[in-house]
């Protein structure tokens, strides 16, 4: 038999998990406002994130999924994106979300039961979470058909898991983007955990990219630990898609070092020697590492970051624990343009029974 | 005014709409260079090119899904389902998102789309192509789900789904594609969503149906009517919401109510109406709510798929069993 | 002979061109045989044989065109008619392959004719509310009882008659409804136990003593200018539509345990006759909306149906007021008592002939005793008073 197609992967680092960049950096490496910007952004990703669960923990806060060790991938790829671009995230992506003019109250209110929290002030057209996963891709291809459709220069991002790849509407979203050469982007986040099951048992392939060469789009593999890695490349992905070249599948490898969401409990399914290995080439300690060899670092920097984070989170925090709920009315706000005249009736049963949670349950 | 079948008028909509707001794309599969497999969308895509009128990989998640993300960017996809029995991929997206978006983002986003399908049976069409199953859609909030059942409510129907901003289910009852011709204006005019359409006054009985049914349901009626029996025929039309004053003030009038339907009976469509009419009409009624239906069983293949569905003679019988009340 | 005709070559095409035979009259050909190329509008389709057999006669030549469906060829005898595909065949007679019925499945049947009608749009009328309101058991119960649910007093919160409503109505009706039991006579030093319509008065009366605070009202109506000298009955009618407009209190019912008092438009007088049988109470309805012409007309009708014994429980049921001639034989005043929750009955007594104070003298005048019991739970004396007075006024009226 002969060999009639053929493919290959590539994976491209720049700053290694000690934070010694390759002899290759890109320009923005070399920005060093850039650099610190990246920095503070992931770090004030942290921070939040550590409140939030703090926040669930102690009863002011629903079921929250944790970002930590993502920040890298999540804040790169968002500051790769134009402003009139769309995102399409799954539901942990805080660090891009804040890149892009989300606010922490807006994500708090969302995780604390508020529909508010999805009504974004800042990025208008970008998709709210998405649960149901893998939805999300096919409304990024849907968005690219848009701006397709209009001959706009604007591309769509969508954002997914390990687990996923697995789903149906990935694949078909990749598929329709493929055939019509969409201007999107797929973001796979690699961080070798759907929930308790690990990436080897997901899926019979090597790479996660790999899985673009079905829908014959090009894939790449990066370093999602890496924020330059990742920025340059979802850059370089973005510019393919607004060139008319079609979509990018890019597959950014981390790991998840917290639960899958504060309901969830990962010591149950994976070995601590694992994690710990991971905490070591996470993301913020390579780029610490980095900026300190730069010389734009230290301790007493540090130090005011993580303060200065600090207050921004809590000030966050109180805007959203000030924030009263919706009138009971509210659930029928936005149910179609104008409400329904059989809903008015049903709208009137639950004002009768105001804010009591509907009385008593069981 | 041409006279036109109800695929005719179906296609004469979605023209004048490509025409009129360059936002309106029409997607699914074989509906660009072969027109549809039913023709729905026959020169379309001649007349209004490639990137109007596109045709799709196989996938109906994938249909779904991209025009909600179409729609929310502010487009208006008009999404073909090739038989109601490959809409179900389409159940993830339409009820967890395109009947949600509007309300989870407080209406930042929102979803302007039409999903198409021919449903029902009666073309003698191999298994899975003829089932009835509105009431999977009727039950979620946030979506509409409307049926014509005539050339006229068709054109008029699809122009005003096509332009309402939230999401809309079109069923179409493709045994009745070309049964019938009427005279239909393409004037882009649309008929009001929401409402039921009285198609034969009435006094002594109210007969609520939808669909290729109301063929069947006026032919029992006229058979009737030369014994006396005087129904009053109420299309629903839009299945949800559904227009429930229309019905009670008819129900009011006559004090008795039959519902006929081709889906199966259980937590059919049907249902509601009766427990409605139940709840809010119970001191109109002489006596108890009756539907004709579908059987609750697996639509049988084609021989026997005019035994599943309600027959003229079982329609009627049923009005004549209500005339004993009161 | 078997004829095949040219199928429909799929997409509803209405016909095509012979283009090469592949077989002559005559041949001995195979089924799925190459047999015939045809050129539609779209392409050039081989059509092979449907049965075997020979091939008897060619109906058309290279170069012509068939319509679809019509006929091609013959295969004389021998030819067994191959299983043709199963006729997609409807089960609708009307229903015929026609034109473009494109479908990729099945068939879509067409033919079916031209829609006229046109639909009226629903769109949420109010509901007027006008019409009777009751469950169906309720309804079901009152045919039963041969009740016209028109006739019965909804107190039901959403305005429909109740099924004790309807019980109620009957039990009235039933007391007095029951056949006309011959007037019992009781024998000296026997007890018997009340029945029919005695039992009915008993429990009645009893009632009435137990929850009415009745106060009667005394006055005499002078009635000597009257031109018809005998028009009692319906003169005392009229009479009453006219104290129930001036004073409309008392024409209706009174709900002691809601307090409530519910005034009626409608004036239905039950009148108080006593007969062989007992007493009954046949209503006359809507009286004031009638001329007196025709109140005397329903006075003679009621007359004739007492005689007839054909009074019937529906006639006796569901009156706003009574009136009580009780002054046949004697009895100048009274005090009599209402049924509740009626509120008022006007009783007359004995026609008399008084000495009159009149300007300048004394005068020999025929007078109508009349004695007005009323519900002081509900009514006040003036209202009373002013029914009295408008009572009064109308009899005294020459016609």
């Amino acid at each position: 038999m002969e060999t009639i197609a053929d493919f290959e992967i590539k994976y491209s680092q720049f700053l290694d998990p000690q934070g010694k960049p390759s002899k290759d950096m890109p320009a923005l490496a070399k920005d060093t406002d850039e650099l610190l910007d990246m920095y503070r952004q992931m770090t004030e990703t942290r921070i939040f994130d550590a409140k939030a669960i703090n926040l669930q923990r102690t009863g002011k806060l629903g079921t929250y999924a944790s970002c930590l060790g993502h920040e890298a991938t999540h804040v790169g790829l968002a500051l790769a994106m134009q402003e009139s671009d769309v995102l399409a995230p799954s539901y942990r992506e805080y660090g891009a979300m804040f890149a892009r003019g989300v606010t922490m109250a807006e994500i708090l209110l969302y995780w604390g039961g508020d529909e508010r929290g999805s009504d974004f002030a800042g990025p208008r057209n970008d998709f709210p979470f998405c649960v149901p996963i893998a939805t999300q891709c096919l409304h990024a291809a849907g968005a690219a058909m848009s701006f397709q459709h209009r001959g706009e220069k604007r591309c769509a991002v969508s954002i997914n898991g390990d687990g996923g790849t697995s789903e149906g509407a990935f694949y078909e979203a990749m598929n329709i983007a493929g055939a019509r050469s969409l201007p999107v982007v797929f973001m796979i986040v690699n961080n070798k955990w759907a929930i308790s099951v690990p990436i080897e048992m997901q899926t019979a392939t090597e790479t996660l990219a790999q899985k673009a060469v079905a829908a014959g789009i090009p894939g790449i593999q990066v370093d999602g630990n890496d924020i330059v890695a990742v920025r340059h490349w979802v850059g370089k992905a973005l510019e393919r898609g607004r060139r008319g070249e079609g979509p990018t599948l890019i597959e950014a490898v981390t790991y998840r070092l917290s639960d899958h969401t504060t309901a969830d409990d990962s010591s149950r399914y994976r070995k601590k020697d694992e994690v710990e290995v991971a905490w070591k080439v996470e993301p913020l300690i390579r780029m610490r590492s980095y900026l300190t060899d730069l010389g734009i670092w230290d301790d007493d920097k540090e130090q005011a970051l993580l303060e200065s984070s600090a207050a921004k989170v809590d000030e966050a925090v109180q805007t959203y624990l000030n924030t009263p709920k919706a009138p009971v009315e509210s659930m029928f706000d936005y149910m179609y343009e104008e409400l329904p005249e059989f809903l008015e009736e049903q709208r009137d049963h639950a004002m009768k029974y105001g804010d009591t949670n509907g009385g008593d349950h069981g | 005014m041409a006279e036109v079948s109800l695929i005719d008028a179906l296609t004469m909509a979605m023209s004048w709409e490509l025409e009129h707001d360059p936002d309106v794309v029409i997607l699914g599969e074989d509906v660009g260079v072969n027109g549809g497999v039913f023709r729905a969308t026959a020169g379309l895509q001649n007349k209004f090119g490639e990137d109007r009128v596109m045709d799709t990989p196989l996938a109906e998640g994938m249909i779904a899904g991209v025009s909600i993300g179409m729609a929310a960017q502010g487009m208006r996809p008009i999404a073909e389902i090739q038989f109601m029995g490959f809409i179900y991929p389409t159940v993830d997206q339409i009820i967890n998102h395109a009947g949600r978006i509007r309300n989870r983002t407080r209406g930042r986003l929102t979803c302007p789309m039409v999903l198409r399908a021919p449903y029902g049976g009666g073309i003698h069409a191999p298994e899975h192509h003829s089932e009835s199953t509105e009431a999977i859609f009727s039950h979620m909030p946030g979506v509409r789900v409307v049926i014509p059942s005539s050339p006229a409510r068709a054109y008029g129907l699809l122009l005003a789904a096509i332009r309402d901003p939230d999401p809309v289910v079109f069923l179409e009852p493709k045994r009745i594609y070309r049964l019938h011709k009427q005279n239909v204006e393409d004037n882009g005019k649309a008929l009001p969503l929401d409402v039921c359409y009285i198609l034969r006054e009435g006094t002594d009985v109210t007969v609520v149906t939808w669909g290729a049914m109301t063929f069947e349901t006026i032919k029992a009626v006229d058979q009737l009517a030369k014994k006396g029996i005087s129904c009053e025929v109420i299309d629903l039309a839009t299945i949800s919401p559904i227009d429930y004053e229309t019905i009670l003030e008819s129900v009011e009038k006559t004090g008795r109510l039959v519902i006929a339907h081709e889906a199966a009976r259980s937590c059919g469509v049907g249902a509601e109406i009766a427990a409605i009419v139940a709840e809010k009409g119970m001191y109109d009624l002489k006596g108890p709510i009756r539907r004709v239906t579908g059987y609750d069983v697996i639509m049988p293949l084609f021989r026997r798929e005019m035994d599943y569905m309600p027959s003229v003679m079982k329609v009627a019988d049923v009005i004549q069993e209500s005339m004993q009340d009161g | 002979m078997t004829t095949f005709n040219l199928p429909d070559l799929g997409e509803g095409l209405p016909e095509a061109e012979i283009v090469t035979w592949h077989i002559k009259e005559g041949d001995t050909i195979k089924t799925d045989q190459p047999m015939v190329s045809v050129e539609t509008a779209k392409a050039v389709v081989e059509v092979p044989s449907p049965h075997s057999g020979i091939v008897a006669k060619l109906y058309a030549q290279e170069g012509d065109i068939v319509a679809t469906g019509a006929a091609l060829i013959d295969f004389s005898d021998g030819a067994a008619a191959a299983a043709a595909p199963p006729p997609a065949q409807s089960d609708e007679p009307e229903a015929q392959q026609d034109d473009d019925a494109a479908t990729v499945v099945g068939n879509v049947p067409t033919g079916g004719g031209l829609i006229e009608e046109t639909a009226i749009v629903g769109g949420g009328r109010r509901r007027k509310q006008t019409r009777v309101k009751a469950t169906p058991s309720v309804r079901t119960e009152a045919k039963r009882l041969g009740i016209d649910l028109k006739d019965v007093q909804p107190t039901g919160r959403n305005g429909q008659i109740t099924s004790s409503d309807l019980a109620k109505f009957a039990g009235s009706a039933k007391s007095t409804a029951r056949p006309p039991a011959s007037r019992e006579g009781m024998a000296p030093g026997r007890t018997d136990s009340l029945r029919g319509p005695r039992r009915a008065m008993a429990q009645s009366m009893s009632r009435t003593r137990d929850e009415v605070a009745a106060c009667t009202i005394f006055d005499d109506a002078d009635i000597n200018e009257w031109i018809n000298k005998r028009d009692f009955t319906a003169r005392m009618l009229r009479a009453m539509v006219a104290g129930s407009t001036a004073a409309p209190g008392l024409n209706g019912f009174f709900d002691a345990e809601r307090l409530s008092h519910q005034i009626e438009s409608r004036v239905d007088i039950a009148m108080a006759v006593d007969t062989e049988d007992g007493l009954i109470v046949p209503v006359i309805r809507n009286v004031e909306e009638k001329s007196l012409d025709e109140i005397r007309a329903a006075v003679a009708d009621i007359k004739q149906a007492t005689i007839s014994r054909t009074v019937s429980p529906q006639d006796m049921v569901n009156y706003t007021i009574t009136l009580s001639n009780f002054g046949m034989l004697a009895g100048r005043y009274a005090t009599p008592l209402m049924v509740p929750p009626t509120i008022a009955i006007l009783g007359s007594g004995k026609l008399q002939h008084d000495v009159v104070a009149v300007m300048g003298g004394i005068e020999v005048h025929r007078r109508i005793p009349l004695s007005l019991t009323f519900d002081h739970r509900c009514v006040t004396g003036g209202d009373a008073c002013r029914f009295l007075a408008a009572v009064i006024k109308d009899l005294e009226k020459p016609e």
